[in-house]
């Protein structure tokens, strides 16, 4: 590569490293020295060593706000992802008339926003005058169902109701690319040798879109583990009662931003980054062994 | 100098485009680097409530004819005065020369080591100025560090119950007797009935439930009970919390359904007051005026008794919420400031439009004798209702400063909703047979919070 060139590249990607340092790998080196060290805001800090990461491993609200992490993912991955498909594949149907206007049904909760999704979530699982309790002791001719208390006593299943509401539709829509890109003939081919729909779905379907639902999972897995404002805006800033719907990231928030100890947080930034990581390196191997098995 | 004129061939061959670009970049670089930030004389001043910048306008256009003892007010969320605040304070910014701040925000401005605190520490000069003496003495608690006052008081926030007297009066029952929580509960035991014969209870007697931390912390402080000692440490678990949990907890697994949880600032809640599902309330002052804006069909329904006490001779009040007004220390023009502050916080007339307006007493004791506190509210059938939280306003409890109180209220409140499942679960509904489990919840709640504040290099507690 003449010498030119190499000037040109590197002049080229200037303002992109400029930036990528920036805003990247400075704030990333400096959350590595912030998590060494007790703060009250960037002005005021103490060194306190490894402290941060040992009290985290100690630290029943950081295991608290884990286990209802995982909880939520798997609410997500075993509930949210299978609904999202089923609906795909009714919307992918030819015999449904009106899909089009299903799909913009199913999406737009999408189009709302996360924070107004949250709040009309809050109001609809309100206690007593809720859409949701109201709508269940009617049906039910039950009025004590009025009482269910889901912000305060069932927050965990609050929160994967809501969800669903939000992300069904979103997850659809991939379920939906996916299926619209099976092979017709292997489908055709699958029923001249007799496949039923059950058998077309777990012998051609399934491994068609497989590798867009490992893509789905592993979106879900990381929102989930990122989730923050839903619980953020329904439980007004809290974890709720018992903690009930504390998450990784509201935790780091409460640390980092309301009481303003940014050696905690990073630690406990550092610890999600290692999940997170952890994850993708479960994809990238679960992707690679299907290319193998290819 | 040949590598350089290698760039500068490369840089040509970039497109027309890439420079408008570039030319932007810089323009606009240029202009925010040298743009003058207008300068005004003026001192800035952040509230959070619009009642408050209505009562103050007025005030400050009549003050002074000097511009710059009039501060420019800015309206904001209590949400954006936090955040606002402590990234000044943090990044050791300028921020306002005077800013409101709610009581549930200021913990965090009092986190750190006492010299990092981002306010003035007005102790000395309000001590020199005789204004220590002025102000309700328990007001000050909230806004003092180790001693040193941070803060001037907006308002002392004693509070009463208040009751649906066209109910209680049409039942032949007098509440104005009462004097303990257990007599208040006894009396207004015919009242708790199904009305529409479904098999569920339509009134009860108080809205309070245990998942209420503001409640819990009110109920917890009017009888005695404390969550810091003097020195700021946790004292969650003593006895005498322990007690006074159990008791009100109780009050929410009673079978006959005393107590019922009415949201408080919600359509749904002014829609259950309307109807009367709850007679009683937990009624600081502030509260009058939500319920004037957001429920006036319960006008010249209602009447305040102060709180029934724990025990016969018990204190008859306890204190919610709060507002102070800080000096950032970032401040330049704290002598303007000051001045202007003790006018708007010490002026006759602002504590006669804050009653009138926001139906809130002044934290200023010589001005308990103004004539608008005895005048008649109509809401609460003409009682006399500004005297009579101002007798109640020397006793409300002293409270913390510690930043660690508002995580301190949610481990109560968590000890509360064990305690009320427990309960349930084991159909125990005697304050006396819930006192050892609230005990045992209560030195979880103490650990806990131990936990928390031994991790803060700065003001730990040792584990």
């Amino acid at each position: 590569m003449s010498k030119q060139r190499v000037v040109f590249a590197w002049a080229a990607l200037a303002p992109f490293l400029l930036l990528f340092t920036i805003f990247m790998v400075y704030p990333l080196i400096q959350s590595a020295f912030l998590s060494a060290n007790q703060t009250y805001g960037p002005g005021t800090r103490t060194f306190v060593g490894f402290d941060n990461f040992t009290n985290l491993a100690e630290d029943p609200l950081f295991w608290k706000s884990i286990g209802n992490t995982i909880l939520y993912a798997m609410g997500s991955l075993f509930i949210q992802l299978p609904l999202a498909f089923g609906l795909a594949l009714a919307l992918n149907s030819k015999k449904l008339r009106g899909r089009s206007f299903y799909r913009l049904i199913f999406f737009s909760p999408q189009l709302m926003g996360l924070v107004f999704v949250s709040i009309l979530g809050a109001l609809a699982f309100e206690k007593r005058a809720g859409l949701v309790n109201r709508g269940l002791a009617w049906i039910t001719s039950n009025p004590a169902l009025l009482e269910i208390d889901w912000l305060q006593s069932n927050i965990m299943a609050t929160l994967i109701l809501i969800s669903l509401w939000l992300y069904v539709g979103f997850n659809m829509i991939y379920f939906l690319a996916a299926l619209q890109n099976v092979d017709q003939s292997l489908i055709e081919a699958a029923e001249i040798d007799g496949a039923g729909a059950w058998g077309k779905l777990i012998h051609v379907i399934f491994p068609a879109v497989r590798p867009v639902a490992t893509f789905v999972v592993l979106l879900s897995m990381i929102g989930s583990l990122q989730l923050f404002e839903l619980p953020f805006v329904l439980l007004d800033g809290s974890g709720g009662p018992n903690n009930k719907g504390l998450t990784i990231v509201m935790y780091l928030y409460q640390n980092g931003f309301e009481i303003g100890d940014l050696g905690y947080a990073s630690a406990i930034g550092w610890a999600l980054a290692f999940m997170l990581i952890g994850l993708a390196l479960i994809q990238i191997r679960m992707v690679r062994r299907e290319e193998l098995a290819k | 100098m040949h590598s350089i004129s290698v760039a500068l061939i490369s840089l040509r061959s970039l497109s027309a485009g890439i420079w408008v670009i570039v030319v932007l970049f810089l323009l606009s670089g240029i202009a925010v680097l040298y743009s003058v930030q207008p300068k005004t004389e003026s001192i800035e001043m952040w509230v959070f409530s619009p009642e408050h910048q209505a009562m103050y306008l007025p005030m400050i256009e009549s003050q002074s004819d000097d511009e710059k003892m009039k501060p420019r007010l800015s309206l904001m969320s209590i949400a954006a005065i936090k955040s606002r605040m402590m990234s000044g304070f943090f990044g050791g910014l300028p921020t306002a020369d005077l800013i409101e701040v709610e009581r549930a925000t200021v913990g965090q401005a009092f986190m750190g080591p006492i010299e990092a605190i981002g306010f003035r520490d007005l102790t000395d000069r309000m001590d020199s100025e005789g204004l220590l003496e002025l102000f309700n003495p328990p007001s000050l608690s909230p806004w003092s560090v180790q001693g040193r006052v941070f803060g001037l008081p907006h308002d002392v926030h004693p509070v009463m119950l208040a009751y649906r007297a066209d109910l209680v009066e049409a039942a032949g029952i007098d509440l104005e007797r009462v004097e303990t929580w257990e007599e208040f509960f006894d009396a207004l035991s015919p009242m708790m009935t199904d009305l529409d014969g479904n098999g569920i209870n339509d009134r009860h007697a108080m809205s309070f439930w245990f998942t209420q931390p503001d409640n819990i912390e009110l109920l917890l402080l009017q009888g005695g009970g404390h969550l810091f000692d003097a020195q700021s440490k946790p004292t969650l678990n003593l006895d005498l919390n322990a007690k006074l949990l159990a008791t009100i907890v109780s009050w929410c697994v009673d079978p006959a359904e005393p107590v019922i949880d009415i949201d408080e600032f919600s359509a749904a809640g002014h829609q259950a007051r309307i109807d009367g599902t709850a007679i009683a309330y937990l009624c600081p002052d502030w509260m009058c005026s939500i319920w004037k804006m957001h429920v006036p069909l319960i006008a010249g329904k209602m009447k305040l008794i102060p709180l029934p006490a724990f025990e016969k001779g018990g204190r008859r009040t306890s204190v919610r919420g709060g507002t102070m007004l800080g000096f950032p220390r970032t401040s330049e023009n704290f002598e303007t400031s000051w001045e202007s502050a003790k006018l708007l916080y010490t002026s006759p007339e602002i504590a006669r439009e804050l009653y009138r307006a926001v139906d809130i007493i002044t934290p200023v004791r010589s001005l308990w004798d103004d004539p608008v506190y005895d005048e008649p509210d109509p809401f609460f059938m003409n009682q006399r209702k500004g005297q009579m939280y101002i007798d109640l306003a020397p006793n409300i409890p002293i409270r913390t400063s510690s930043p660690y109180n508002t995580s301190a209220v949610l481990e109560i409140r968590d000890a509360a909703v064990n305690l009320a499942q427990w309960a349930k679960s084991n159909e125990v509904h005697q304050s006396k047979d819930l006192e050892e489990k609230a005990k045992e919840l209560l030195d979880i709640a103490q650990q806990n919070i131990v936990r928390k504040m031994s991790r803060n290099a700065f003001t730990g507690v040792e584990n």
